[in-house]
């Protein structure tokens, strides 16, 4: 089939630049780095001196859905940022170099080469966040106490639709601007600026892609899944397809110009 | 000792940080020895990936190819 041949050739390309090794290591790192900080806290105060004798630090110890929680808020920021970066060139790269050209010289669907490069990208991604929240949800258990192995993959899930979107974002910028960096800057700010909106008016935007995370803060801290997390991740998964079937229809403009 | 102590207490802990940055770092060398078209000097690329911690391979990965 032609989805799977572009999307292996997808993969390999990810592979060969080494894509498919750093993204899951620094992934795993960024989702570890604040626990183990968090933890040593202590020590690195004490040692670092400069306290007069006889001082008590008393930092308390975070709860382990509070630790897993650091990691989210983490990989909310660099995840974020990482995701764009890696993924801004992956179409606009190739309208530029030339190869898009030579792909769609074959009768290749425009419909399979997006969906077949978001896929790829989606891929990474879940792979890479489900082996950083694994290692974080370790640490959890090692430093800070018991947390259910359920729980960190329902919220790994939920979390991970909110960086589909984010995906699905810089897919559908790919196929509007030429510059990778233009294209990696506007998906930061429309991935602020909808956490911006939601913050402000959160008490309308219940379904908000962006409260996402503050429904699985709730999740992990409960227990209980709320029926708003349901209805945020469904609009989520909606805006995505958006995204790509406008991305396609742009693509497909772009061509009869 | 006491140092020593703490260290060896908690090497289970760290290990596993200090292995993941290591291959990060070398990931980053060998394909920067690949690379063909770098963007500035191969040695001042070398230099951030190897002091720059965590940071530098990302910086590399990102930025260090001319496509």
């Amino acid at each position: 089939m032609q989805w799977t041949v572009i999307l292996k050739k997808e993969l390999t390309e990810n592979w060969r630049n080494f894509k498919w090794l750093w993204v899951p290591i620094v992934f795993i790192l960024i989702s570890i780095m604040d626990l183990i900080s968090t933890y040593y806290m202590p020590i690195i105060i004490e040692s670092a001196g400069g306290l007069p004798e006889g001082t008590v630090i008393d930092i308390p110890m975070p709860s382990p859905s509070e630790a897993m929680l650091m990691s989210f808020s983490q990989l909310n920021m660099i995840g974020v940022l990482i995701l764009t970066v890696m993924s801004m060139g992956t179409i606009s790269g190739e309208i530029k170099s030339g190869v898009y050209e030579l792909i769609l010289a074959k009768p290749v669907k425009y419909t399979n080469y997006v969906t077949g490069k978001f896929f790829s990208y989606w891929l990474l991604m879940m792979v890479s966040l489900l082996l950083g929240l694994l290692a974080s949800w370790y640490y959890t258990n090692l430093l800070f106490g018991e947390l259910a192995l359920s729980q960190m993959f329902v919220a790994a899930l939920f979390y991970a639709c909110w960086l589909t979107l984010v995906i699905a974002i810089v897919i559908l910028y790919n196929t509007w601007f030429k510059s990778p960096g233009l294209i990696a800057f506007l998906s930061i700010i429309t991935v602020i600026i909808l956490t911006v909106m939601t913050n402000i008016f959160g008490h309308v935007l219940g379904w908000s892609p962006a409260k996402i995370t503050e429904y699985i803060s709730i999740y992990l801290h409960t227990g209980d899944l709320d029926i708003e997390i349901w209805f945020s991740a469904i609009v989520t998964l909606l805006l995505s397809l958006a995204c790509i079937l406008f991305a396609i229809v742009s693509l497909r403009n772009r061509a009869i110009d | 000792m006491e140092g020593l102590k703490i260290i060896q207490e908690n090497l289970a802990i760290l290990a596993p940080l200090f292995v993941l940055q290591l291959i990060l770092m070398v990931i980053a060398l060998i394909d920067l020895a690949k690379n063909e078209v770098p963007r500035g000097p191969k040695w001042v690329w070398a230099l951030v990936i190897i002091f720059v911690n965590i940071i530098g391979p990302i910086v590399y990965f990102i930025a260090g190819k001319r496509r």
